[in-house]
């Protein structure tokens, strides 16, 4: 990729709270027009990440680029070339969802510009029937719909968008993915963080983040391989994983409707009745996150 | 109703309270700092009143009355002057709160036989003080002429009253009470909507946690700070206005002194209150711990400030103490503004003392609102 299509680079990113390293030394890039997926568990890090990436939480070292301002030296300047949308759907209660646009448009734009960007903004997020309505009485999707509407309403060519799906019913997670590929598609970069694993395939590329660390970073299909060249997956007819943990070479067994899904090692034989199974992005998440404990044992 | 589900209930309150610091904080110094400002403040036996004496006689008798008045330090002669004019001008500066007016040839008309009589000009703004003021001269003047009588018995002639005391009210010559409580309640309420109210509205924000999604906008701090404030300096105005009206139409409070300059020393006063509410609600993470901290610098306004406790009355330490509440000045500066009628010529150093407070207020503010987290 060439420099200019680097919208976001990330290096050896860190910071501290006290004792606790919240984040540790990640670096990364998000390209013009990507949807990037930052996934881990909760309390791995992502919304530290995400605030140090929109300028609102200074780095303990490092520094990152954000659509060419860096966030240690000029973070005033990220913040005007960014739309943040924060964990909890950030809108006025009060407000109506009209209102709460202009609002949010007015720390950007002014006058007519303003105006154009709040039309526009209830045009491309559907948002025209509910315009009058109090945000307040919106339903979790429609508050969710208008959060991100609100963080990219000024047309950031960089979006952070934290968690924007959690809570939300497939339905309205859906709709959500496709306002966000809607954005990506007229150039705007976007960084989603989730910790739904399904969310992952949506994206271009995933950045697994656990414990601070980044684990694995990728195309969805490229971690997939990653995990298939390293172990093998396979379904047995019977629902009895305990039986298999802790066995030589099963690097794990669990559950799933009445059968037992095993990850073996690549040398182990084949169990009698088993099925092979491709890997999932779960898998992925679940070895890498084993991969990195067993590190930090040593 | 089962007990161990009220039990686990109370259980769990009290482990909640012991990890809010702030709070714990509060419960402990809350009602010991009430008990310390009751037990302090709240003193109606005023000692040290600043009087001014006219002394027209300057003979044995006057000099005893002189030396009767500062007798357990009641008052404190703080100027000697030969008119009248510069009694009331003292009174309206504050330098003296009474001024006496002691006629001249005294020794000689008591020997006479004649009632005398002494003319005090009493500061009546505020009824209490005066009632203390007043019953302070007459104590002093009961005593001097208890001696002359009893002189005049042992030469051998009998008098009626050789002194009496005519008082004069300045001010407020119908002891109003609202005359005096109306300033006050003026500042009260400014303090109360200034600090109390900002200091809940940046604290909800971060509360509900939209603090985040707008300090990543490019708005800048001053930008936000005082589109913040800018509702309640309003609100806080039409309030002001309002009390002022009715004190005017129901309570009949004057309006003696300069209206611009009682809307400047508003516009000041609350600029500054709003600061403060701006620092504390950086400072709080909660509504609750914003209402509390507002206690802390709302309480001490009341109690210090000279609003319903004099503040001659303190002990010299918490005298001291009152000079670092800002109320004090505006109250200072408004009852001087309304009942006294005086300008700045007079009350240049209550409206710097509340220019230093606003200034001071607003640059901690615009310091303690930082665009980062953490």
């Amino acid at each position: 990729m060439s420099g200019d299509r680097t919208k976001v680079r990330a290096e050896g990113l860190e910071r501290r709270f006290g004792h606790l390293l919240a984040v540790a030394g990640v670096s990364f890039e998000v390209y013009e027009g990507e949807v990037f997926g930052l996934l881990g568990p909760n309390g791995a890090g992502k919304t530290t990440l995400v605030r140090m990436l929109s300028g609102v939480l200074a780095p303990t070292t490092g520094d990152a680029t954000v659509d060419g301002a860096s966030v240690v030296r000029e973070p005033e300047r990220v913040k005007a070339r960014i739309g943040y949308a924060t964990q909890e759907a950030s809108v006025y209660p009060f407000l109506t969802v009209r209102e709460n646009l202009e609002f949010r448009a007015a720390m950007y734009l002014e006058g007519r510009a303003a105006r154009e960007a709040v039309e526009d903004a209830l045009a491309r997020f559907d948002l025209g029937g509910v315009a009058g309505r109090r945000a307040g009485e919106l339903s979790g999707g429609w508050r969710q719909r208008l959060s991100i509407a609100q963080a990219v309403v000024h047309r950031p060519r960089v979006a952070f968008l934290d968690e924007p799906t959690t809570g939300l019913d497939p339905l309205a997670r859906r709709t959500v993915w496709d306002l966000v590929y809607a954005e990506a598609a007229r150039g705007m970069s976007a960084l989603v963080t989730t910790h739904y694993m399904d969310e992952a395939e949506r994206c271009h590329r995933v950045g697994l983040i656990y414990r601070g660390r980044l684990v694995a970073l990728g195309t969805p299909q490229a971690l997939k391989e990653q995990v298939r060249a390293r172990y093998r997956f396979y379904r047995l007819p019977t629902g009895e994983p305990g039986a298999w943990r802790g066995r030589p070479g099963v690097v794990d067994a669990w559950q799933r409707g009445g059968q037992t899904r095993i990850v073996l090692e690549p040398d182990a034989p084949q169990p009698a009745d088993a099925a092979p199974e491709e890997p999932t992005m779960e898998d992925v998440f679940v070895l890498k996150i084993r991969e990195e404990d067993a590190h930090a044992l040593v | 109703m089962r007990w161990s589900r009220v039990r686990a209930v109370a259980k769990k309150e009290m482990l909640e309270l012991r990890r809010d610091p702030i709070l714990l904080r509060v419960i402990v110094i809350l009602p010991v700092a009430m008990l310390l400002l009751f037990g302090y403040a709240v003193n109606f036996n005023l000692k040290h009143i600043p009087i001014a004496v006219w002394d027209r006689a300057d003979d044995r008798i006057a000099q005893t009355l002189v030396r009767e008045l500062s007798r357990d330090g009641k008052f404190d002669v703080v100027a000697r002057v030969d008119a009248e004019a510069e009694l009331r001008r003292l009174i309206d500066r504050q330098t003296a709160r009474v001024g006496l007016e002691i006629p001249p040839r005294l020794v000689e008309q008591v020997r006479a036989g004649r009632g005398v009589r002494l003319r005090a000009l009493v500061d009546g703004s505020d009824p209490t003080f005066a009632f203390q003021a007043q019953v302070g001269l007459q104590k002093a003047v009961g005593r001097l002429n208890a001696r002359l009588i009893a002189a005049r018995m042992l030469a051998g002639e009998a008098q009626p009253l050789p002194l009496e005391l005519e008082t004069e009210l300045l001010y407020n010559p119908e002891g109003n009470t609202a005359a005096f409580m109306v300033p006050g309640i003026v500042g009260i309420i400014l303090t109360q909507i200034a600090v109390i109210l900002t200091g809940l509205a940046i604290v909800r924000e971060k509360e509900t946690r939209m603090l985040e999604s707008l300090i990543a906008t490019p708005v800048r701090p001053g930008e936000l700070v005082i589109g913040k404030v800018l509702p309640y300096l309003v609100i806080a105005f039409a309030d002001t206005l309002l009390v002022l009206w009715v004190g005017y139409v129901v309570f009949a409070v004057p309006m003696r002194g300069s209206l611009a300059l009682l809307l400047l020393l508003i516009f000041l006063f609350v600029l500054g209150s709003l600061a403060v509410g701006i620092v504390v609600s950086a400072r709080a993470r909660t509504q609750i711990q914003a209402i509390f901290g507002t206690l802390v610098y709302y309480l001490p306004s009341i109690f210090l400030s000279g609003l319903f406790f004099p503040i001659e009355g303190m002990p010299r330490v918490l005298q001291a103490v009152t000079y670092l509440i800002p109320l004090r000045y505006f109250l200072e500066a408004a009852r001087g503004v309304m009942l006294r009628g005086v300008g700045l010529d007079v009350l240049y150093a209550p409206f710097a003392a509340l220019v230093v407070f606003t200034v001071l207020m607003l640059g901690l503010a615009t310091l303690s609102f930082r665009k980062r987290l953490l």
